[in-house]
């Protein structure tokens, strides 16, 4: 796993990152455009991609670029839309089977290729801008999904934690945008955010799979030729936040089991020198089936099936989920708070941290046998700035003590809780 | 030790039975860093009225199965998961209808690991106290998929199709159910089903079969096990109708879930006839349903249908049903357009361009299947509970014919047979 073996170059305004091996049936691209997080384009960057999947200037028809798709083996085309830090990203994939395993005419690398080039930058126009019907129906879909959230509720409680303790920040805003926002986009607006967006956007192409450098150049010069200005860098305007008080919010709905969420900010970012201790500090947490929480929120007490926490490096926060009984609110929130407590407090066993190094050191060492974890890895140095490797991240683990894991906890201050209820109560 | 060679799928398999009758299979992936392991019992939740031949015919409580798994996981010196843990090993179990499957992921320790793995799967320990403090976590697992609208909406289309075979019951129970269950009826299930010649490993990864094989056979062999006769699963004959037309569940949605589906009258089908009806019934219904057909984008376009539209098909020797739909804003209008449209297909029948497109995108899917190697274990001993073999596939998908397409399409589709389910807004 040393030094993750992507070779790095630029072509057509983009950056280009390939990693050649032979370890994979298939070819794997992702294609990462971001933006920063903004209240005024954030639907409207959401929701090119859905009209930009429904038609190109040679597959007009929806039908048409699906079928391409499947002639191409069944190539697995997608994207998705997230964020990151502040920013909003869009990541579009490609998975499509090595041609040396199937009877194929044409080159599948090759084809797939300009089938995502054409996707991004020839899309199905007429009189100058998006078909009025898809842009018409993908709003649809757009609001649909909004507004379908709630159905989970273990992922609408998540996202509604996160709301509420970013209210004043642009993290607070969703990646698919903004339900109110949606009535005004029209087909000739959002043409012009979508050229906006391209030529804006900080573009990095990832290609993983029996191929090289050069032959990526050429696929990338040939597919996305349209003159892009030179891709700028990710930069990062990220700044402690000091909890004041910590913030209750409840939420009541129609459920059978309460949904307790937390969230902490830290100091601690992807970029930081003490990164690996707030992974370490997560591990012990709530990481794993060993972490104080399953131990003692589930296995002790029976209170939850479910009880972990998360690290997100980017974002500068961490958050612990949970589903209880609506009447064990207060004994699972104290029995959580005595765990960051603990932590704090540097009572953190050898075992613990011996057992913790030894998942993260699985997790990180199985990014290997994905060729999309192995991009996602090396697009947390181009979103970051912070070049480490994956061995280079377990060395740094490997050498975490419980008196860095302590020094991690102290950086971690609960902020928010919240907790979706029964309307029964 | 036999070795099997799948050239097209540049795959090699290593087979070996062991006295006690345990299946053990390795797929050596000699670029991957990760080995991932399952030990799986053909053991499910409708295995829930049996008899071992020998023994006494027994009924156990619904959600048996799934509770066993759970309890698994204690030992003695306490939860398993922690020894995995001191060796960098991902664990988890999980339970379907017809099996359960224990299993981790790990890049180091790989014997320390598949010990642990078979030994703990092999030493069951039930205490009335830790019986009953697993209730209390499983009550909450069933809480949480009440609250799951996509689940709710799946079992009411099973509910509605299935009046007696166990398929229709939640695979975890109800907290009734589990609520009877004790150590006694945990050990008699365990004894029933945990019989290694009713089980099989599978590992794949960065190993050496011979290692992997060695290992095993010492394992087992310092185990002593009878030998055990053969286990009928009891089931009441099912009505070949649909126990009810209509199901609907109510839960705080955005906009109605809706999912139907067609009972087949079943022929016990077993081995690669089970395994190509299958394949050639999910290629069908991708013919139909596909988000490449018209059928699709029209729904799509009259907003009837959104990205979760999906479809599937699920069989065992005794049942076999499929489960169409999504979510909609108007469910009597969206199954009466695809009463039209369907029927309108069952005219005409599918086209030779795009039935060669389809297969080739199941081609596709399965070489893609095969980079993943949690999926290869899951399929493989999923096929081979069946007695079908996942690396024979690709051949299957070649000798499929059009007509062969057509006739499974007028044979599945049978209004008579439709059930539908709905979860609907209080």
């Amino acid at each position: 796993m040393t030094n993750n073996g992507f070779q790095h170059g630029n072509a057509a305004g983009m950056r280009i990152h390939v990693l050649p091996t032979k370890a994979f049936k298939t070819f794997a691209i992702s294609l990462y455009a971001g933006v920063p997080l903004d209240e005024s384009t954030v639907t409207s960057t959401a929701l090119a991609p859905f009209v930009l999947r429904r038609g190109t200037a040679t597959y007009p028809e929806t039908t048409q670029f699906r079928e391409r798709l499947e002639e191409l083996y069944g190539a697995g085309f997608g994207f998705d839309i997230y964020k990151r830090g502040d920013y909003q990203i869009v990541q579009f994939r490609m998975d499509t089977i090595n041609d040396s395993f199937v009877q194929s005419k044409e080159s599948l690398l090759g084809e797939s290729f300009a089938f995502l080039g054409e996707v991004l930058t020839r899309p199905l126009l007429e009189n100058g801008s998006f078909r009025a019907s898809y842009v018409a129906t993908e709003r649809e879909t757009v609001r649909k999904k909004l507004e379908a959230i709630v159905n989970d509720k273990i992922r609408y409680a998540a996202e509604r934690c996160i709301e509420e303790m970013c209210r004043q920040e642009p993290y607070r805003l969703h990646p698919l945008g903004q339900r109110a926002d949606l009535d005004g986009i029209t087909p000739e607006n959002l043409y012009e955010s979508y050229t906006a967006w391209l030529n804006g956007a900080i573009l990095d192409l990832y290609v993983v799979g029996d191929t090289t450098p050069e032959e990526v150049e050429k696929l990338v010069i040939r597919h996305f030729g349209r003159a892009h200005k030179q891709s700028e860098s990710y930069t990062s305007n990220f700044k402690p936040v000091t909890v004041q008080e910590v913030r209750t919010v409840e939420e009541k709905l129609d459920v059978n089991q309460g949904k307790l969420n937390m969230g902490l900010r830290t100091s601690i970012t992807y970029k930081d020198d003490r990164y690996a201790s707030a992974l370490m500090y997560n591990g012990i947490l709530g990481g794993y089936p060993h972490s104080k929480l399953f131990v003692n929120v589930r296995e002790k007490e029976s209170l939850a099936y479910y009880a972990s926490s998360r690290y997100d490096g980017h974002k500068g926060i961490g958050t612990i989920q949970s589903g209880i009984e609506t009447q064990n609110y207060g004994k699972a929130v104290d029995i959580i708070r005595k765990q960051l407590d603990e932590l704090k407090a540097g009572n953190i066993s050898d075992l613990e941290l011996s057992q913790t190094k030894a998942m993260i050191r699985n997790l990180l060492s199985e990014i290997q046998d994905s060729a999309f974890e192995l991009i996602s890895f090396d697009f947390n140095r181009q979103l970051s700035g912070k070049d480490r490797s994956a061995q280079e991240l377990l060395a740094e683990v490997d050498g975490i003590g419980a008196e860095e894991v302590k020094a991690a906890a102290d950086t971690f201050q609960l902020d928010t809780i919240y907790f979706l209820t029964g309307k029964g109560e | 030790m036999k070795q099997i060679h799948y050239d097209k799928l540049q795959e090699t398999l290593y087979h070996e039975v062991m006295d006690n009758g345990l299946q053990v299979y390795v797929l050596p992936k000699p670029a991957f860093k990760k080995t991932y392991a399952t030990f799986a019992t053909k053991y499910g939740s409708v295995d829930n009225h049996f008899k071992v031949a020998g023994g006494e015919e027994t009924t156990v409580p619904d959600g048996i199965a799934h509770f066993l798994e759970h309890k698994m996981f204690e030992e003695p010196e306490g939860d398993i998961f922690a020894t995995f843990a001191s060796n960098g090993a991902s664990a988890n179990a999980f339970t379907s209808f017809d099996q359960t499957v224990y299993l981790f992921s790990a890049t180091e320790n790989i014997e320390t690991n598949l010990t642990t793995l078979v030994d703990f799967v092999q030493r069951p320990y039930f205490t009335d106290e830790n019986v009953e403090k697993e209730k209390g976590i499983i009550g909450q697992e069933i809480n949480m998929y009440a609250d799951n609208p996509d689940w709710r909406v799946y079992f009411g289309l099973i509910e509605a199709m299935y009046a007696k075979h166990p398929v229709h019951i939640d695979i975890a129970g109800t907290i009734e159910s589990i609520a009877t269950i004790t150590k006694e009826t945990l050990y008699t299930c365990y004894n029933s089903f945990y019989h290694p010649s009713n089980m099989l490993l599978f590992v794949v990864g960065g190993v050496d079969p011979e290692q992997v094989f060695e290992l095993i056979r010492n394992n087992q062999a310092a185990k002593s096990y009878e030998k055990q006769g053969e286990i009928t699963r009891i089931f009441e004959e099912e009505p070949v109708q649909v126990a009810e037309k209509h199901q609907e569940s109510r839960l705080a949605v955005s906009m109605p879930k809706c999912l139907f589906g067609f009972k087949e009258k079943v022929e016990g089908l077993t081995g690669e006839a089970a395994v190509r009806r299958d394949l050639i019934t999910k290629l069908m219904l991708d013919l139909l349903l596909g988000s490449s057909t018209a059928l699709y984008q029209k729904l799509y376009d009259e907003e009837l249908i959104s990205d979760s539209f999906g479809h599937e098909f699920n069989s065992s020797p005794q049942y076999a049903f499929s489960a169409i739909g999504g979510d909609t804003k108007d469910p009597g209008l969206l199954l009466e357009r695809i009463k039209e449209e369907i029927n309108a297909v069952l005219e005409s029948g599918f086209a030779e361009k795009d039935f060669e497109r389809a297969r080739k995108k199941k081609i596709g899917g399965y070489l893609r299947m095969l980079n993943s190697p949690e999926s290869i274990a899951h399929e493989f001993t999923r096929y081979q509970f069946r007695g079908g073999d996942l690396f024979e596939v690709l051949p299957i998908y070649e000798s499929i014919t059009l007509d062969e397409v057509n006739t499974r399409l007028h044979d599945h589709v049978d209004w008579e047979q439709l059930a539908v389910s709905l979860v609907v807004s209080p």
